[in-house]
């Protein structure tokens, strides 16, 4: 059966690679989604949202993000909103390094002790992000969830990837005579049709409620969205009785 | 006659996700900061990504080397994007076929295959990077 990936939060480093700082960022990235919070984390590479898909363009619509750039002219933040989604949060580590009273880091390929201090800072408060991202509460003491019980077990560390040209598939619908691109589309109609949810107005509501998960829906909109993605559901469903 | 000398910019892959990606970034480090520091410069994609005016002017006058950590190509769409002169493009995964021995693991850091495969890539870079910078003769006239 086709999964929904569960709600993760993506990080995205500007990874400058001329400045340190753009280092702290790539490191501090890479220890939150290898060590830290591999479980609830994600990444991907700035630059797909202009060379990638559409699919790429979708991330951020997808995952709440995480922006962490190195200096004030915050690529990562502001491409990340001009070509995919708002970021749910930044961080700039020039301001993260003033806040911790760490010197200023140097090198760019191998980073000094100031360096490292600061891709654990950074990589601290990129979790304690993530933690708030995703309504849990860690607990230090130990280091588990304090929350859900799925949660409660300690996140096992991995190598981390990227998803880049991935695509997280979107589907279009007609809402008032518009176009409107929703993210994961597909995946949910898979799941639900595969779970049995025959056509009816439950398998609508339940359907606008995963939507929303994935998509943000303006609430003077919602009704007309639930009955385009219905009738969708409903093309799909009748496809797939036709190919059983 | 010959042209003043220009840099030639080194654009490699920002890649977080894959060990190419590292592979490409330590090899352009290699370049820029170690074995030709005074005929390139390092333009991170970043800045690209925005469209940066100054990102742009630099690339308008000088040849670009892309370093492409997948197939994905990033680097060299990026600086194509951005009005530049793509003079050679390197994919690393290309230069692995022909280093097999070298085989790199680690994103943060690089196991000791990877660090030899940058090694390998950035020769080959250099070479270029002593192509684009030989003075040339000028057009003259009879």
């Amino acid at each position: 059966m086709p999964e929904l990936p569960q709600k993760k939060v993506g990080i995205i480093a500007c990874s400058g690679e001329e400045l340190p700082e753009g280092t702290v960022t790539r490191l501090a990235a890479l220890k939150v989604l290898e060590k830290l919070r591999p479980s609830d984390t994600v990444t991907i590479c700035l630059p797909l949202f202009l060379a990638g898909g559409e699919g790429d363009r979708a991330f951020a619509k997808f995952y709440p993000t995480i922006a962490v750039d190195g200096c004030d002219k915050r690529c990562a933040y502001r491409a990340t909103e001009k070509y995919s989604n708002k970021p749910a949060a930044g961080i700039v580590i020039k301001d993260l390094i003033e806040k911790h009273h760490i010197q200023k880091p140097q090198g760019t390929r191998r980073l000094d002790a100031a360096g490292q201090e600061a891709v654990a800072a950074a990589a601290e408060e990129i979790a304690t992000k993530v933690d708030e991202l995703l309504g849990k509460a860690w607990s230090r003491r130990q280091g588990t969830f304090a929350e859900t019980s799925q949660s409660d077990q300690p996140q096992e560390e991995v190598e981390a990837t990227c998803s880049c040209g991935s695509g997280i598939p979107i589907q279009k619908v007609q809402v008032n005579g518009q176009e409107l691109s929703l993210v994961a589309l597909p995946l949910i109609f898979q799941n639900l049709f595969q779970l049995g949810k025959t056509l009816g107005n439950e398998t609508g509501h339940e359907i606008m409620e995963m939507v929303k998960i994935y998509n943000s829906i303006d609430s003077s909109v919602e009704a007309d969205v639930e009955s385009a993605v219905f009738e969708a559901y409903t093309d799909y469903y009748r496809q797939q009785e036709v190919k059983a | 006659m010959s042209e003043p000398l220009k840099k030639v910019v080194i654009v490699p892959c920002s890649g977080i996700g894959k060990s190419y990606g590292t592979v490409s970034r330590v090899a352009a480090y290699k370049v820029t900061e170690e074995d030709s520091p005074d005929k390139t410069q390092l333009l991170p994609l970043a800045l690209l990504v925005m469209g940066d005016e100054d990102s742009q002017k630099i690339l308008a006058t000088n040849q670009a080397i892309t370093i492409d950590g997948c197939k994905l190509a990033c680097a060299t769409k990026m600086v194509q994007e951005n009005g530049g002169d793509v003079a050679r493009s390197f994919a690393v995964l290309d230069v692995f076929r022909r280093y097999r021995d070298f085989k790199p693991q680690g994103i943060g850091e690089l196991n000791e295959g990877g660090e030899k495969l940058a090694e390998a890539l950035a020769k080959e870079i250099n070479a270029v990077v002593e192509e684009l910078s030989a003075p040339k003769e000028g057009a003259t006239h009879a």
